[in-house]
């Protein structure tokens, strides 16, 4: 086994009991040590209730919104392109004055892309960032372990998680403007319809996030009269799919509908490019593929062109233009060469979370305007009134509108570029779809819409 | 019956890459008796080397030229460098199983650092689809199936006919008798692991061809099926490791088209333990009971 | 401190508490067995599904998102129970792999691939344990009962995790402490030589596993109701390494170095790296040189200081005097005649009845015609060679058989087969009138017939007096359940056999050496005590495979003579050796072996007679 070397000198063989004895007493004292360290804290807490972790900060102090995602691992690229949201969307506030009185900061938690390495990230966070004020990211990889916790200890966090259990389990804290993938499913399955395609093959990764696509897409496809041609699992640590490519090619589909994050779309999509004779099969996404990212991987693998004339993927309305675009662009585009960034930098207004996170932040900013309080247990009831609006509210677009509205005595409803919310019990808000594609250089196109009639038809 | 031709036709492939790492990783063995789980580190830098050639754009073809001298001189560092110097210890050698996963991550975890977490392509053409009776495979997998051929060949010249190869496996079955032969054993293996290392880099930037697309990590679980052909085989036995790697890559393919393709590397996986088990000596190796 | 500070400290230590328990499992496999068990991060996992399920309701509550075996809602704590029970359970499969005859690098790439293959199915078949998504939702114990986001209820939970790290800590040096412990080291030192000693390899294997297993299973279901959540991601093979690199930092085979080591590494090292900002660098940097620390710190500390950083004790037993630190003296006079000796060493210590003597085995000296071991047209072959052809010998009791030859006679493939560490191609061996052909070396050893190698096989990292010790025959203390029970159990055994041991160390002249490291002796040393350890066993036959080889020629006699004592009070010994004056003064009758077959039996004189051995020993 190992080398071997001569030790140092020798020891007495002691005896169990007394072993026994000096690990109670260890791990006695350990707990003591503690426990005398927590009471002499200058007391914010009580020993039997989780108490706020911010106060009211002392006026002028930055407050900090977390990314808390991952920025290592499978999933590194999320972390940093939600932070390019979070600056973007921060600047601005503080560009108007910021919130009673304090600037915004963002600050990344890396939860490597795991459950259990996400707990102590979270953990660390709170013990570590006093005027914690909100929290943003959490995606499905960490989001089940870790929002018990950011719930327990009262703050606000909007999600990036369509996981769900989120559908129907109650956080006060936990806010989410991203669909749920059951809807997301529907959706895809809808813009299929609207293209005119009767066979279907399905081909979506086996991680956590694209695996709940498919119980909903199937039951969509019987329900709307049309044909699952294939359904296949992509392994995402194999590292190539030929077979699965071929089973799809030749059960002649009109259109695969996927999700295989990392590597293996593009891998993937390129073999099934190849199988079909160098035609690539059209294909819809989800609004995950909407990203940098994905588009960088995939454009490589199969071309720019291919990708421009035969790829579709279902997103969240979000504004092109109009009062809310127009400040959130800006607000993006004030970013570039400040954060470091992949390429074209406009993609970032496109990326996952982009406009979520960012309209995330400013109603939780408007909130705390309205509260008079930066503290999340009192300022958080105010999100759903700005978001959802009571009778009579006025309408603003921008923080620096709601800001001025709101020291005028009016009550307001936010609209940023995602669309109107409408929170419902479970603070979930989704909106309409749209359909999305690339044109060849890379810049992201609506090119439809979809009902919230034709998703209830479906599901 | 097409479904078969086609899956036969993509074991081929799998097999082709398979076999230049398979017999690589088997001939350090057998030389130097250390089962080198870096070897796909190495596969993958040398990729990479290639990757940058290709993107100041060199043709990735010529590229694979120069992942192969990286492979060598990487692997000759490595073993003169790290795993020579803990043998001469007499570390055990799951000692030097750790040591070499240490270093996986090493350089794995270091080029990562380097070249970043998402994944990049080669910027080539595949060449048009060539669809022979049921198969179908563009015409760059028919260069690698050749390629791998070649190398077959070239391997089995090389320990067949020439003094060299019969130095190598002189040195091979017994270092101590060869030595005492008049073999210069130190310096059979140090060209033994630039061969190697050359087939390594080969092989690192086939199989990032074959893929599309890939990363730092992405050798990490063609690894264990490179094992599983190597162990199929007979750990040591550089026929073994063409037959091994042949029969993996079929297998794994068909049974990806008869069965859910989600398992394919499971196979792969349950075949090396069963080997492991029943038969350490491997299909060509001797019956250890 | 803040309650969030408060918080995190208490994560920590709750994490603390599962890495110990964790590390200790591992150390007592991969530390004190010595089987690499890359694939330990499985047992973990099957601990926290377990917990997880057990705890979980029934799959279609919450909406039925999820779908997983079981969901009985069972309280606490029997998720925990069931947990370290499935995690020992798993190992079971996990023997096929490190019982059969595999070189330990190859067992361990097997393990690692059995854990990247069980990823694979979980992740994959999705109605066993919900897939690539996990399983979540999973209640914390006692959540009816108590808010699991309370203070007093995270305090409650760190508290239990550090006692249950601590019975964990006790439970595995209790097992390391006792001579099964010490079995379990020998193993790891060197397994053939422990096999013909008597041990049986794959049962100690299976119990470290199983007992690893638990503990590792134990964890993770103390993990799982802490976090809510499982999820394949959470327990690749990057995990398994960390665990190792703990072990292996913090000192493999020593429990406080697995205790440090989970406080430095999978606590320490993954904690401080949060601390850096993740801004520094592009996205990921840092997380990636973690990794290349990591892997760093593996082979520096296995270069310069594999025992880590808390090493092994030496175990010292008993009152002795300080370990000598000369160890190179190769000429040690021996002491006088057997019966002095035992005079000498009953001053001040009650001997029970503890000499060398030959098992008490109604000799069936009767049966079988004083034969006690005879071989019937015994034959080996290696693919086509004929290593031993139709060996038919006869050895009598009391006597001190020579097994001479060239080289290449096949003596030591005789021997091999005659100890059980070689298997039989045709042919039988008879022991004592019993047909042992098909049994196993270790088994043999227990009927008394055992063998000593002819390269170095002393126990490196264990005492002289540990490795005469871990040749004791049916101790008490040495099985896992005796273990278990306690110091009580095995006292009695163990002193005897040390007070064995002392008169064996005195008659050879080693007392002084007694608490040396086997791997510090000298050559003339490593073979006495070679010779002590295996007459520990109370062989009634003895091979001894070149017993003098490499030793100076006077310790040689000097051995010769103490195995003729032993001959005259009725053991029986078959001795290969090269030396032919040794032949002549010791050895009677001698047989002599070319090519595979025997060609003469007698005295030395009558051998040297006959033409054909002549012949044999210029041409051969």
């Amino acid at each position: 086994m190992l080398t071997t070397r001569r030790t140092q000198g020798p020891e007495r063989h002691g005896f169990t009991a007394g072993e026994a004895r000096r690990a109670a007493a260890l791990g006695a004292a350990l707990l003591a040590a503690a426990g005398l360290a927590a009471c002499s804290s200058s007391g914010t807490s009580s020993s039997s209730s989780a108490g706020a972790t911010t106060g009211s900060s002392a006026s002028g102090s930055a407050l900090v919104v977390a990314d808390l995602a991952p920025f290592s691992g499978p999933d590194a690229a999320l972390g940093p392109t939600y932070l390019v949201s979070c600056d973007g969307a921060t600047q601005a506030i503080n560009n108007a004055g910021g919130v009673l009185g304090h600037k915004l900061t963002c600050k990344g938690v890396d939860t490597r892309g795991d459950p259990a390495d996400a707990v102590p990230a979270t953990t660390q966070m709170f013990a570590t960032t006093s005027n914690l004020a909100l929290v943003i990211g959490c995606t499905s990889d960490e989001a089940a372990s870790v929002v018990p916790i950011i719930n327990s200890r009262k703050m606000v966090a909007f999600c990036m998680t369509g996981q769900s259990e989120f559908d129907s389990v109650h956080f006060q804290y936990f806010y989410r403007l991203v669909p749920p993938d059951l809807e997301e499913s529907y959706a895809m399955i809808a813009i299929a319809q609207q293209l005119g395609y009767k066979k279907i093959a399905l081909a979506f990764g086996n991680d956590i996030g694209s695996q709940t696509f498919i119980q909903p897409a199937i039951s969509a496809i019987s329900k709307a009269g049309l044909t699952l041609a294939a359904n296949e699992t992509l392994d995402l640590n194999a590292s190539s799919f030929r077979t699965e490519a071929d089973k799809i090619v030749t059960a002649h589909p009109d259109v695969i509908l996927t999700e295989a994050l990392g590597p293996t779309d593009a891998t993937f999509l390129s073999e099934v490019k190849q199988l079909n004779g160098g035609t690539m099969i059209p294909v819809i996404g989800t609004s995950a593929d909407i990203s940098p990212d994905w588009y960088k991987s995939v454009a490589a693998a199969i071309g720019a062109s291919t990708l421009a004339t035969s790829f579709h993927a279902d997103n969240l309305v979000t504004e092109t233009s109009g009062p809310a675009y127009t400040p959130f662009y800006s607000a993006i585009m004030s970013e570039q060469g400040k954060v470091g960034s992949t390429g074209d930098f406009s993609t970032y207004l496109t990326a996952p979370g982009a406009v979520h996170l960012y309209d995330g932040i400013n109603l939780a900013a408007l909130a705390m305007v309205e509260a008079k309080s930066t503290v999340p247990s009192v300022y958080a009831p105010y999100i759903e009134k700005i978001g959802d609006g009571t009778p009579g509210a006025v309408v603003v677009y921008s923080f620096a509108q709601g800001l001025a509205a709101l020291n005028q005595g009016k009550a307001i409803r936010y609209e940023g570029p995602g669309g109107p919310t409408s929170f419902d019990s479970f603070h979930d808000s989704t909106g309409i779809f749209q359909i999305d594609a690339y044109n060849a250089s890379g810049a992201v196109q609506v090119t439809g819409s979809i009902t919230a009639g034709q998703l209830r038809a479906l599901s | 019956m097409s479904l078969f031709l086609a899956s036969f036709g993509f074991g081929l492939v799998t097999a082709a890459v398979l076999a230049i790492a398979a017999v690589g990783f088997t001939m350090q063995f057998a030389v130097t008796d250390v089962l080198n789980l870096a070897f796909g580190a190495v596969m993958i830098a040398s990729a990479f080397v290639a990757y940058a050639l290709n993107q100041a754009g060199v043709n990735v073809w010529i590229g694979l030229l120069a992942a192969a001298a990286a492979g060598a001189a990487g692997s000759v560092l490595l073993n003169q460098g790290i795993y020579t110097p803990f043998q001469r210890r007499g570390s055990a050698p799951i000692t030097m199983v750790i040591v070499s996963l240490g270093m996986t991550l090493i350089i794995e975890f270091g080029l990562q650092a380097i070249v970043g977490g998402t994944n990049v392509s080669y910027t080539m053409s595949q060449g048009p689809t060539v669809r022979a009776g049921g198969l179908v495979l563009t015409a760059v997998q028919f260069v690698i199936i050749g390629l791998a051929i070649v190398v077959m060949a070239a391997v089995h010249g090389l320990l067949r006919y020439t003094k060299l190869g019969k130095a190598m496996r002189a040195t091979s079955a017994n270092r101590s008798l060869a030595r005492n032969c008049g073999i210069r054993t130190g310096r059979i293996v140090t060209v033994t692991w630039a061969i190697t290392g050359a087939l390594c880099g080969i092989a690192g930037t086939v199989f990032a061809i074959n893929n599309g697309s890939f990363g730092a990590t992405s050798a990490d679980l063609f690894l264990v099926v490179i094992l599983a052909a190597v162990f199929l085989g007979g750990p040591g036995s550089a026929y073994g490791a063409m037959l091994g790697a042949v029969i993996i890559g079929l297998a794994t393919e068909i049974s990806a088209a008869y069965i859910t393709p989600s398992y394919k590397d499971v196979i792969a996986f349950a075949i090396l333990l069963i080997m492991m088990v029943l038969r350490p000596g491997g299909l060509l190796g001797a019956a250890v009971s | 401190m803040t309650s969030a500070q408060l918080y995190y400290l208490l994560n920590l230590l709750i994490y603390a508490g599962i890495d110990i328990i964790a590390c200790l499992g591992l150390s007592q496999q991969f530390g004190v067995a010595g089987v690499t068990n890359f694939g330990f991060i499985i047992f973990q996992a099957a601990g926290a599904y377990t917990a997880a399920i057990l705890s979980l309701p029934n799959d279609s509550a919450n909406g039925g998102f999820q779908s997983y075996l079981a969901g009985w809602n069972l309280p606490f704590p029997v998720p925990w129970i069931g947990a370290a029970i499935v995690g020992g359970l798993v190992a079971l499969p996990f023997t096929f792999v490190v019982g059969r005859r595999l070189r330990g690098d190859f067992a361990a790439v097997g393990l690692l691939v059995t854990a990247v293959m069980f990823n694979l199915l979980v992740t994959n078949y999705r109605p066993f344990l919900n897939g690539a998504a996990g399983l979540s939702l999973v209640p914390a114990p006692l959540q009816g009962e108590y808010d699991p986001s309370g203070a007093g209820y995270q305090w409650a939970y760190a508290a239990i995790a550090l006692v249950l790290a601590a019975g964990a800590y006790l439970l595995v040096r209790r097992v390391t402490e006792s001579p099964y412990g010490r079995s379990l080291r020998a193993m790891r030192d060197n397994d053939l030589v422990a096999d013909s000693l008597g041990k049986n390899l794959l049962a100690q294997r299976t119990s470290v596993l199983v007992l690893g297993g638990a503990l590792a299973g134990l964890s993770g279901g103390i993990l799982v109701g802490y976090i809510t959540t499982w999820a394949p991601g959470a327990w690749g093979y990057a995990e398994t390494i960390v665990l190792f690199a703990a072990v292996i930092i913090g000192g493999a085979g020593s429990h406080r170095g697995a205790v440090l080591g989970a406080i430095l590494v999978p606590v320490g090292f993954e904690e401080a790296t949060r601390y850096i900002p993740s801004t520094f660098g592009p996205p990921g940097f840092v997380d990636d040189l973690q990794w290349v620390a990591i892997g760093l710190l593996v082979v520096i500390f296995l270069w310069f200081r594999p025992q880590g950083v808390l090493p092994e004790r030496r175990r010292i037993i008993g009152a002795t005097a300080v370990p000598s630190n000369t160890p190179n003296e190769d000429v040690v006079s021996l002491a006088g005649p057997l019966h002095a000796s035992r005079g000498a060493a009953t001053a001040g210590s009650a001997l029970p009845a503890a000499d060398p003597a030959p098992r008490a085995t109604a000799s069936p000296a009767a049966a079988d015609g004083g034969a006690v071991l005879r071989t019937v047209d015994l034959a080996r072959d290696f693919g086509g060679v004929h290593a031993v052809a139709g060996v038919s010998i006869e050895v009598h009791r009391g006597t001190l058989t020579g097994l001479i030859g060239p080289n290449g006679a096949g003596k030591s493939t005789l021997l091999g087969m005659l100890a059980g560490t070689i298997p039989v191609t045709s042919g039988q061996v008879i022991y004592q009138g019993r047909d042992v052909t098909g049994l196993p070396a270790y088994r043999r050893a227990r009927l008394g017939l055992v063998r000593t190698f002819q390269l170095a096989s002393e126990f490196k990292r264990l005492t002289v007096m540990e490795n005469l010790l871990s040749a004791v025959p049916s101790h008490r203390g040495d099985s896992l359940a005796g273990a278990l029970r306690g110091r009580r159990c095995w006292r009695r055994d163990e002193e005897a056999a040390i007070a064995r041991a002392r008169v064996l160390l005195e008659r050879f002249g080693l007392s002084s050496y007694a608490d040396t490291y086997g791997g510090d002796l000298s050559g003339g040393q490593r073979r006495l005590t070679e010779i002590m350890r295996v007459l520990m066993t109370e062989p009634a036959m003895l091979l001894l495979d070149e017993p003098m080889a490499g030793v100076h020629p006077r310790l040689a006699r000097q051995i010769g003579a103490q195995l003729l004592d032993l001959c005259a009070e009725g053991m029986t010994i078959l001795m290969v050796e090269h030396e032919l004056a040794i032949m002549d003064e010791f050895c009677d009758p001698v047989i002599m072996m070319a090519e595979g077959t025997v060609l003469a039996t007698g005295t030395m004189t009558d051998l040297r007679a006959r033409a054909e051995v002549v012949e044999a020993y210029l041409v051969g």
